[in-house]
């Protein structure tokens, strides 16, 4: 195992974690309820870490990707329901994604948003033309580090500590109304779809092949997606705390994503604003990225296409025209000039009601020793797997209420 | 159990997009509100030359886009919180915060009555 390529792939995925979904959520949660919903970051968090090992395992393993199995094991009729489901949520979540990057790039200079999400669609199109998939996951992640300042702004403001550490305890407010119960549940729901998107593991199980993965790289594998994501996961975190802690006392639910971008500019001034603008900016652009390429992978995988960026683009001419029309359709969606909120809020509902249909597979992948071999679901694995996708379950049968009663989370 | 539950999942789709009057408008008073009091905040953090011109000319235009909306939303527009939303937004877009922020209170004042009512 090359320590640079290790170290390389866990600042990657920690740049990568944090996406528009988990922004807005992350910043309106520690508003709304201060740091109660640290504890469901947290336990997304762990779900999103066994989620991933289990597809790298599943990559490394039977050197197969996740749809290309789930088509011979769970037969075309349902194959392609989990397809269909998948894309739909994975497109919304790239307009979502898209119409991100467009907004921070106007915060950043002023352009007109439109031409912003054009521009951007062209030059997000030409990376992953020209370069190699490492390199198309390395620059938007390792770009997305700059987010690491809302990890420093919350050490300047010197927050409770305490409380944000008993913020990881799972809890319900005291005193909340029927009407904040029902919105503190669609926030507990939402910020598990977000940290939960399904478009995060197919990326991450499609990117193992396409750097071809094998069981050598079972511990590799494992690192990246615990310690990456673990420590992705503390810069949602602490968006969240940053929020309680400057925004909730003068009434700020942030309504607009630039509005994060505050929580670095009251300590650090301008510095601290450019680089949490640029930090969002390159998180998103490379979620947007994941999201169009995880779904292309899918599409092609399910229909055994010639698939990867480890090829020319006109050796897999289908999965280039797909990733291709998967973007202009994301922009196409933002054209229509749709607030970017609620593409935001869409992408959460359609996610969260998709999820288990996407990680069942999954586990029923992970855990089929004729497909696995010695690496099949071990206990622990299958422990927290079979519960996550409880969890999940439920959470996808309570989202469509809870969105409805609290009119998406605004009571 | 599908037929059971599909009837009242629509009926609460169909209770949920009919309602009108200030509970309806609560969720527009809400994000008035917190619209208004990000206006104050990008305001004092600007007087405090932490922000760049852009990134405030920018912010003002989303924040009063997204005020005309919640404003054209509002059921009850010519209720107290209605003209509340119309003064904030008479405001330029370079008032003081101390200003922009009485305005985001009242709403503040006007949520938390329509809440507990």
């Amino acid at each position: 195992m090359n320590p640079l390529e290790l170290t390389l792939g866990i600042m990657t995925a920690v740049g990568g974690f944090v996406d528009i979904s988990e922004l807005v959520f992350a910043a309106k949660a520690g508003s709304t309820f201060g740091y109660a919903l640290i504890s469901v970051f947290f336990i997304g968090t762990i779900g999103i870490i066994v989620f991933s090992e289990m597809s790298g395992r599943v990559a490394a393993a039977a050197k197969q990707p996740v749809f290309n199995l789930m088509r011979h094991r769970l037969g075309l009729k349902l194959g392609l329901v989990t397809l269909a489901a998948s894309i739909v949520a994975n497109l919304i979540t790239c307009a979502a994604e898209v119409g991100g990057v467009a907004l921070i790039l106007n915060y950043l200079t002023g352009a007109p948003y439109l031409l912003m999400a054009i521009l951007m669609v062209a030059v997000m199109i030409a990376s992953i033309w020209i370069l190699p998939f490492e390199w198309i996951e390395r620059t938007y992640g390792l770009l997305g580090l700059f987010m690491l300042i809302f990890a420093v702004a919350l050490v300047a403001i010197h927050p409770p500590w305490d409380k944000i550490a008993g913020g990881f305890m799972p809890q319900v407010p005291h005193g909340l109304s029927t009407k904040e119960l029902l919105t503190f549940g669609y926030f507990t729901v939402a910020i598990l779809s977000a940290v939960l998107f399904p478009y995060e593991v197919y990326f991450y199980s499609s990117g193992g092949i396409e750097e071809g993965w094998a069981p050598k790289d079972m511990l590799k594998n494992r690192i990246t997606a615990i310690v990456g994501m673990g420590l992705g996961s503390t810069l949602a975190i602490a968006i969240l705390a940053n929020s309680a802690q400057l925004f909730g006392p003068v009434n700020v639910d942030p309504e607009i994503p630039g509005t994060a971008a505050l929580q670095a500019a009251i300590p650090f001034g301008r510095w601290g604003l450019m680089i949490a603008l640029l930090g969002m900016f390159f998180a998103v652009a490379g979620a947007a990225v994941e999201t169009c390429m995880a779904n292309a992978y899918s599409i092609a995988q399910f229909f055994g296409w010639m698939w990867g960026r480890h090829k020319k683009p006109w050796e897999a001419p289908r999965f280039t025209l797909t990733w291709i029309a998967l973007f202009i359709l994301a922009l196409l969606i933002v054209l229509t000039g749709v607030d970017v909120m609620m593409l935001v809020e869409f992408a959460i509902l359609f996610s969260i009601l998709v999820l288990p249909f996407t990680y069942l597979p999954l586990l029923l992948l992970a855990g089929d020793r004729k497909y696995m071999r010695e690496y099949v679901n071990g206990p622990l694995a299958k422990t927290l797997g079979w519960l996550y996708f409880v969890i999940i379950t439920a959470a996808a049968v309570a989202a469509l209420p809870l969105y409805l009663l609290t009119s998406g989370g605004n009571g | 159990m599908a037929r059971k539950l599909l009837p009242l999942l629509l009926l609460l789709i169909a209770g949920c997009s009919h309602a009108s009057g200030p509970e309806a408008d609560l969720q527009y008073v809400k994000q008035a509100r917190s619209l208004g009091a990000e206006w104050a905040l990008v305001n004092e953090q600007a007087s405090q030359g932490h922000l760049t011109a852009t990134y405030v000319g920018s912010m003002h235009q989303w924040l009063r886009d997204n005020l005309q909306t919640t404003s054209r939303s509002l059921t009850q527009p010519d209720s107290r919180y209605g003209q509340e939303v119309r003064a904030l937004l008479a405001e330029p877009d370079d008032a003081s915060p101390e200003e922009i922020r009485s305005h985001s209170d009242r709403l503040k004042q006007i949520e938390d009555s329509l809440e507990s009512a």
